[in-house]
């Protein structure tokens, strides 16, 4: 713009003795410039320039206007991928945050949640009911126990579930021990106020939500 | 069907020949390692009733104690290790129990705990075992050791209280036992034996005389026939091979005499290695004197259900779970051995 400017400004009056030139009044020099490019351009008389010019639509480049997908995309909320949740961690527990009486109650919530849910565990009401409501129920908060499993070292484990991912269960023990059980391979056994239910792993290995819209097949015995 | 049949499984016959005054003779590191023999049988030809020593010394065999239905955990407890277990000599097994079946427990006299246990009881247990060598693709079958002696395994220690709380808690393993201990008898094993039922039992002994009896020329004959013959001759199966009977068609060996008569001695029971060393031994001097038969054959059967064979190398059954060895003892202090096992078996030493 400044470059514009300058080159519109008038010459100052000293400078015109210097390069011996004397500047034109505007309407002087519009007729002169008009003019001197007549002269200049080359004359076609069978093409009429300005007509041509103003009919023909210029293709200069193709592009084909963009589809409005961000005004879609902005109603859902973006998730994060794996790598992301990973390097976040959002899912693991501080240590200071690893103390098994700080899980004591969640432990009685589940025991009520799940009382509730049989409708009251009564000692006559049918194993099958309370088999079924399990099966579909959130087990965060229990206290598992590892009663068979193909590892030796595994057995014997007890403590809360802290944390149920697609594979493994998270357990916190009494001794403040936070570990991780593979769910394949073996069997755990989940109490609740004297009624023992056996859960075999190899065949729960879906995420707690997940779960609860599997239908589970009748086997007769499973072999670990 | 006839596949199968062709198809008979291995056994395996390892002999050797070596004289009892050669100091190298590995004879009597053999036979102190079958720790557990039920039967031992003995041939004496040309000879019609038995010595007085020989007699003297058979009843003299250790006495061995049932006791019955007793839990397993039991066997650590702290007394038992320390007046049986530590100072050696304890032999323990489990009794009834088949070793393809059901859980099968065995205590060696060097403080070693075997437990041969199957795949559902192995998972409830929870201790650290290793899959039995044979059959062991299907991984049917679980084989925990446990040296006592070791300092994990001292009471308070930690693989002690694993162990412990397995068999107490998750795995309630009860079988009835066989225990004897060599040099101290009952008082060693006083801690288990108030706490449950037992009796006591020393080992049967039976003698046989047997006439006109046929017999191979030992010197010349191969040893599947002579294991053949002796075992025809201990189960008292006929030879004749008449063409009016099919029960068997088994013959002596030729070339073979006659012996005019023979005596066939047989102990059963729970018999320990210290008690053969010095039945062989008697044997021994009763060959040095003259004008008596000039070979003796003993003849020691381990148990059929028993988890170990030689040392610690475990034991199956197949189709006949046998292990035993052969010994025959000539007069010039020569001795020929033969160890013989079945298909599930390693070799022996």
């Amino acid at each position: 713009m400044d470059a514009e400017a300058l080159v519109r400004a008038t010459i100052p009056h000293t400078l015109e003795k210097v390069l011996g030139v004397e500047s034109q009044s505007h309407s002087k020099a519009a007729a002169f410039t008009e003019a001197f490019l007549k002269n200049s351009i080359q004359q076609t008389t069978r093409h009429d320039l300005k007509s041509m010019l103003t009919h023909k639509a210029v293709i200069l480049g193709y592009t084909r206007p963009k589809k409005e997908k961000t005004k879609r995309n902005s109603k859902k909320a973006k998730g994060l991928n794996a790598r992301q949740k990973r390097a976040m961690k959002i899912f693991q527990i501080k240590p200071e945050h690893q103390r098994y009486e700080l899980f004591l109650p969640l432990q009685e919530l589940w025991k009520q949640y799940i009382i509730d849910l049989c409708s009251g565990l009564k000692p006559t009401s049918s194993p099958q009911f309370v088999q079924q409501k399990l099966l579909k129920a959130d087990l965060h908060g229990a206290i598992l126990t590892v009663v068979r499993s193909k590892c030796p070292s595994y057995v014997g484990t007890t403590g809360i579930l802290v944390q149920e991912f697609k594979h493994v269960f998270k357990i916190i023990t009494k001794e403040d021990k936070l570990k991780v059980i593979p769910k394949r391979n073996s069997v755990f056994a989940v109490e609740i106020d004297g009624f023992v239910s056996h859960i075999y792993g190899s065949k729960f290995e879906q995420r707690a939500s997940e779960r609860s819209a599997k239908k589970f097949k009748v086997r007769g015995t499973i072999d670990l | 069907m006839s596949a199968e049949l062709d198809r008979t499984p291995r056994n395996l016959l390892l002999c050797e020949q070596s004289s009892l005054l050669d100091e190298k003779n590995r004879l009597s590191a053999q036979v102190q390692q079958l720790h557990f023999s039920y039967k031992v049988s003995v041939l004496l030809p040309e000879c019609s009733s038995a010595p007085s020593h020989l007699d003297s010394l058979l009843s003299s065999f250790s006495s061995f104690y049932l006791i019955r239905n007793l839990p397993i955990y039991e066997l650590l407890d702290k007394d038992f290790l320390q007046k049986a277990v530590y100072p050696g000599g304890v032999y323990g097994l489990s009794y009834r129990t088949r070793i393809d079946e059901d859980n099968c427990v065995a205590l060696m006299p060097n403080g070693h705990l075997c437990l041969s246990l199957d795949k559902d009881s192995f998972e409830l247990l929870g201790f650290e075992g290793k899959p039995c060598r044979f059959n062991h693709r299907s991984r049917s079958r679980f084989v925990v050791s446990i040296d006592l002696t070791d300092s994990s395994m001292a009471p308070g220690g930690r693989g002690y209280l694993r162990l412990l709380a397995g068999l107490r808690s998750r795995l309630h393993l009860h079988t009835d036992f066989l225990l004897s201990h060599h040099p101290g008898g009952r008082a060693c094993l006083q801690p288990l034996l108030l706490r449950y039922d037992w009796s006591e039992h020393t080992p049967e002994v039976s003698r046989c005389h047997l006439t006109n009896l046929s017999c191979p020329v030992l010197q010349s004959c191969d040893p599947h026939s002579l294991l053949e013959w002796l075992g025809t001759v201990d189960a008292d199966v006929s030879r004749e091979n008449s063409s009016s009977s099919f029960l068997s068609s088994l013959v002596c060996p030729d070339p073979n005499t006659t012996l005019s008569s023979a005596l066939r001695v047989s102990v059963c029971g729970l018999l320990l290695p210290p008690d053969i060393h010095r039945l062989i031994q008697e044997l021994r001097h009763y060959l040095e004197r003259p004008l008596l038969g000039s070979w003796v054959s003993l003849t020691v059967h381990g148990f059929v259900d028993s988890p170990v064979s030689w040392g610690d190398s475990e034991h199956g059954v197949l189709r006949g779970g046998e292990n035993f060895y052969t010994l025959l003892m000539f007069h010039d202090h020569s001795y020929q051995l033969h160890l013989a096992t079945g298909a599930h078996d390693t070799c022996p030493p």
